[in-house]
């Protein structure tokens, strides 16, 4: 996954501790371009490690690390280290990102990079509230997931889950039937070769079922 | 050789039939694909396909005494064999669920791939079955907690009867960042690998509307792409033809008397 950018006109380059800052700035000004974040550590260690945030309208569209490669909310956290970080603003013709913005797999939500970046809801609320509505469509799709991925962390909940259904689903066959088909089902199997499953169900002598 | 697939979901609304017929076409480049409408008491596939006005469906298959061929309810489109199922609901109530079995069976001769668009809640015997005739299950999962939930109760269902996981495919999806966060997991749980992430297309809509499968209606769109990645994710397995078809047809149920 690469991204190729057009330079575009470079409007300021500055070191700042939170990067907070260049994003709240770049949505004041409606910026449509690009910012790229340099944390420090790579400018001490020549790491290459450098975040790219494109914006539209000064709302953040996609993100992508060159470090590691990842892109979306998965670049935000590769970026999200202890400042203070480089970060230069480039200027760029809404056409020359559209062709870039067609990549999915970069998005990001609307707010996410002042939530992940630089840890500030107001700012990640004035982000949405200035994003296009289908834009924020996906931020409130982010926030479910949050939800969904709390949902399949709880293993417990998990089981309950598929404890319930496999008691349901042994409840269920009986009533309609279908017992012999089991899985498990105590019934001897013919043949167990690979056709195993077939042999089960392979069974001509079941009683008749109801 | 031939492979079963139920396509599933658990709930209402997450695109199975779309799914079911993307992943036939899509398959349907390597495979001679069959594609039943097994979603008897709410049948769609015949919008989807184009096959809204064919006189003989799945249900003069199911209906005792009906003496239909399953060749008359076969309709080649889009490169696949399709069984459409009509939306009559007395021919629903008069249809008899089990006979879906000698269908299977017969449909199975002649296919490499069978893919079974089914029912999402499991209330019903005519529910439950294609998920018990099919080798796999293909899990259609929106991502939300409902949609899991109930996904994870097709999952129970499906390993209680012995029939495999091929895998989850994550539909209808606005943010792709968010299903890679919980893919890991939706794996282990669905014992399955992820098919694709589609995304949620104003494409697949327009296809319904047009009575086209989304691969021939809009072949170039990501969502239509996403679905040629999941076939090529899926490993057909399948067995011998004639074992598989005999397997079904020695399950049918001796006649009630």
């Amino acid at each position: 996954m690469t991204v190729t950018l057009p330079r575009g006109r470079l409007l300021r380059s500055r070191v700042v501790s939170d990067p907070g800052t260049a994003l709240s700035t770049a949505l004041d000004r409606g910026l449509t371009g690009y910012a790229v974040f340099e944390p420090r550590d790579a400018l001490l260690f020549d790491a290459d490690g450098r975040g790219v945030i494109t914006f539209e309208d000064g709302v953040p569209v996609l993100a992508y690390h060159t470090g590691t490669d990842e892109g979306g909310a998965a670049a935000l956290a590769d970026l999200a280290v202890p400042g203070p970080y480089s970060v230069d603003v480039f200027e760029l013709d809404a056409s020359a990102l559209s062709a870039v913005h067609d990549t999915p797999e970069l998005r990001v939500a609307p707010g996410l990079p002042a939530e992940r970046l630089a840890g500030d809801p107001a700012l990640a609320d004035r982000t949405r509230s200035a994003a296009p509505e289908d834009r924020v469509a996906a931020d409130d799709a982010t926030a479910d997931a949050n939800t969904v991925a709390a949902f399949l962390a709880d293993e417990s909940k998990v089981e309950a889950i598929r404890e319930q259904a496999r008691e349901e689903a042994r409840d269920r066959a009986e009533e309609w039937g279908l017992a012999d088909e089991l899985a498990d089902s105590p019934r001897p199997v013919a043949d167990a070769g690979d056709d195993q499953r077939g042999d089960e169900r392979a069974d001509e002598d079941d009683p008749q079922r109801h | 050789m031939v492979e079963a697939f139920a396509v599933a979901s658990g709930k209402g609304g997450t695109g199975k039939t779309t799914s079911t017929l993307a992943l036939g076409m899509a398959l349907s480049y390597e495979h001679d694909v069959t594609v039943v409408d097994a979603d008897t008491g709410l049948a769609n596939l015949l919008f989807h396909a184009g096959l809204v006005d064919v006189d003989v469906t799945l249900h003069d298959l199911l209906i005792d005494g009906a003496n239909a061929a399953v060749a008359d309810a076969t309709y080649e489109r889009f490169g696949m064999s399709v069984v459409p199922c009509g939306t009559n609901l007395a021919d629903f109530e008069a249809a008899d669920p089990e006979r879906l079995r000698d269908v299977v069976a017969t449909l199975a001769a002649d296919a490499d791939v069978l893919l079974l668009d089914s029912p999402a809640a499991l209330g019903s015997k005519s529910a439950v079955l294609p998920i018990v005739l099919a080798d796999r299950v293909v899990t259609v999962l929106k991502p939300t907690i409902p949609a899991l939930s109930d996904a994870l109760k097709v999952g129970e269902y499906a390993r209680s009867y012995g029939t495999g996981s091929a895998g989850v495919l994550f539909n209808k999806v606005r943010d792709e960042a968010a299903v890679d966060r919980i893919a890991d997991r939706t794996e282990e749980y669905f014992d399955g690998p992820t098919l694709a992430t589609v995304p949620d297309s104003d494409a697949v809509r327009d296809a319904r509307d047009a009575g086209e499968p989304l691969l021939a209606h809009a072949p170039d769109s990501p969502a239509a792409a996403a679905y040629r990645e999941a076939a090529a994710t899926l490993t057909v397995e399948g067995g011998d033809s004639a074992a598989v078809a005999d397997r079904f047809s020695s399950a049918v149920v001796p006649d009630r008397p």
